[in-house]
């Protein structure tokens, strides 16, 4: 027999996988403008603005969750797990909106060297795809690659920061949006590494240290 | 940024460590060992082992006929008043058995006290007499020294301010949750060192039991707290340690917080989140 919360959880995890869609479209939408040159700031906007508004919606069903059934155990890990996952959604939006304005700011970047940028922005695409199958399917071995899966990311980060800090002659407006852009992929890998960690707390209660 | 920090690996604790932290505790006020106790031929509690921390509340959870109020009425040895019950193993108190030869029961009940479900209190008493009956049987007779003892109980239990003015009327007149409070200020008077309740809010209202509740944790520094309830919301807020029984066995025991967010054994799984049965 269906508990009366049953309900609220599915409706709680469907808003979630609706998130998480959006998310991985206005991400991948925003990686491919850069890399292509178009300016679509305006729709990621909309969209990273829907994720937010998507996020408060999440939080306030769960709290209502909390609030009408006292949930425990693997119910409760589940919700809070939910708004974790739904925060680091939202953030995917406001990243992606980030990297949609680095085009508006410094306009056409076809002359710089993109390989950076393309190279860190699959792994995060991969990583976010990879972060919601794990979530979805409670899989607890694939949301233990993201970490590896991460260090990439960090480490494109890295050395082109290095790279760019002792080069004396190089064109700025490459230099400074390529660090923008690489930070916000750099910080959108780390939320599907998050995303990543609750799915083996979802299931067994597991929590894993955060670097 | 997620790149250079170190973390340190911890130890992870084994199944054993997880199951029965309370192996671990320090300071255990009552302790079972391998305790069982049958109802005639039927047997409600098996090879139980409990630890019971003292200035603690601990809750005892589980569904019905698990052995719950078994258990506690095992603690201050009230099982044995029901005829045909009887007991094997041992009931620490202070490491002390309280079932070895010569322990007198009374002593037992007076050093652990219990409050029952439903209040009882003496109906041809006065709130006063209610609450001095136990001290007079031990044979108090100073004026004084009562009216200091009445007091302070009635005051532990949060009832002072309200009965103060009708110390003389008889305690069956008050509210149920007033009722309740002065049974747990008598039980208070006698000083015991244990309080066992049996679910002690199941006839209260919601305001009555938030009253029973915070006097729960204001007690609770000086005495150690044994609370039956098949609330498990109540348990989760009053608790710092919970059993989960089951079927007369000891299923899982651990922190509150811990057992509620997340429970080791299936079965605890399943009971917690009504999937149960």
């Amino acid at each position: 027999m269906p508990r009366l919360m049953d309900m609220g959880l599915e409706k709680l995890r469907n808003m979630v996988l609706d998130m998480a869609e959006l998310s991985q479209n206005t991400v991948s939408t925003s990686i491919d403008a850069y890399v292509q040159g178009r300016d679509l700031r305006d729709r990621i906007y909309s969209w990273s603005e829907e994720l937010r508004m998507l996020q408060d919606e999440v939080s306030e069903l769960a709290v209502e969750l909390i609030a009408r059934y006292q949930p425990v155990a693997s119910d409760l890990r589940f919700i809070k797990s939910c708004m974790e996952v739904a925060y680091g959604f939202s953030r995917f939006g406001r990243y992606a909106h980030d990297i949609s304005d680095v085009i508006g700011i410094f306009g056409d970047l076809s002359s710089c060297d993109r390989q950076s940028v393309k190279e860190a922005g699959s792994q995060a695409k991969d990583m976010i795809r990879l972060s919601i199958k794990a979530f979805t399917e409670r899989d607890v071995e694939l949301a233990g690659r993201l970490k590896k899966m991460d260090d990439v990311v960090d480490n494109i980060y890295l050395d082109f920061v290095k790279k760019s800090a002792h080069e004396r002659e190089g064109n700025l407006k490459c230099v400074v949006s390529g660090t923008l852009i690489l930070r916000y992929l750099e910080r959108i890998a780390d939320h599907a590494t998050y995303v990543g960690e609750t799915v083996p707390y979802i299931v067994s209660g597991e929590r894993s240290a955060r670097k | 940024m997620t790149l250079h920090l170190q973390t340190e690996e911890k130890q992870p604790l084994s199944r054993e460590e997880i199951l029965h932290p309370h192996r671990t505790l320090e300071n255990s006020k009552v302790r079972t060992e391998d305790f069982d106790a049958w109802y005639g031929n039927n047997q409600v509690l098996k090879k139980l082992n409990i630890e019971v921390r003292e200035h603690s509340v601990t809750a005892i959870i589980g569904p019905s006929g698990c052995g719950k109020s078994t258990l506690i009425r095992c603690l201050n040895r009230m099982h044995e008043l029901v005829s045909r019950a009887r007991t094997s193993g041992r009931v620490m108190l202070d490491g002390s058995d309280i079932y070895a030869k010569g322990v007198d029961p009374v002593t037992i009940r007076r050093r652990v006290g219990m409050v029952f479900q439903k209040p009882n209190p003496f109906p041809t008493m006065s709130v006063y007499d209610n609450v001095a009956a136990g001290l007079r049987l031990n044979g108090e007779r100073n004026h004084s020294v009562l009216d200091r003892a009445v007091q302070q109980s009635l005051e532990l239990a949060f009832l002072w301010d309200e009965v103060k003015g009708d110390l003389d009327k008889s305690g069956a007149s008050l509210s149920g949750g007033q009722q309740q409070r002065l049974c747990i200020a008598r039980a208070l008077a006698v000083e015991p060192e244990v309080i066992l309740m049996d679910e002690p809010c199941s006839a209260l209202d919601p305001i009555a039991t938030a009253k029973i509740e915070e006097l729960i944790a204001s007690i609770k520094g000086n005495y150690t707290v044994v609370i039956v309830t098949h609330n498990m919301q109540q348990a989760a807020r009053v608790s710092d340690f919970t059993a989960f029984l089951y079927l007369g066995q000891l299923i899982e025991y651990g922190e509150t917080t811990s057992l509620f967010e997340n429970p080791v054994e299936e079965l605890t799984e399943r009971y917690l989140t009504g999937k149960f049965g």
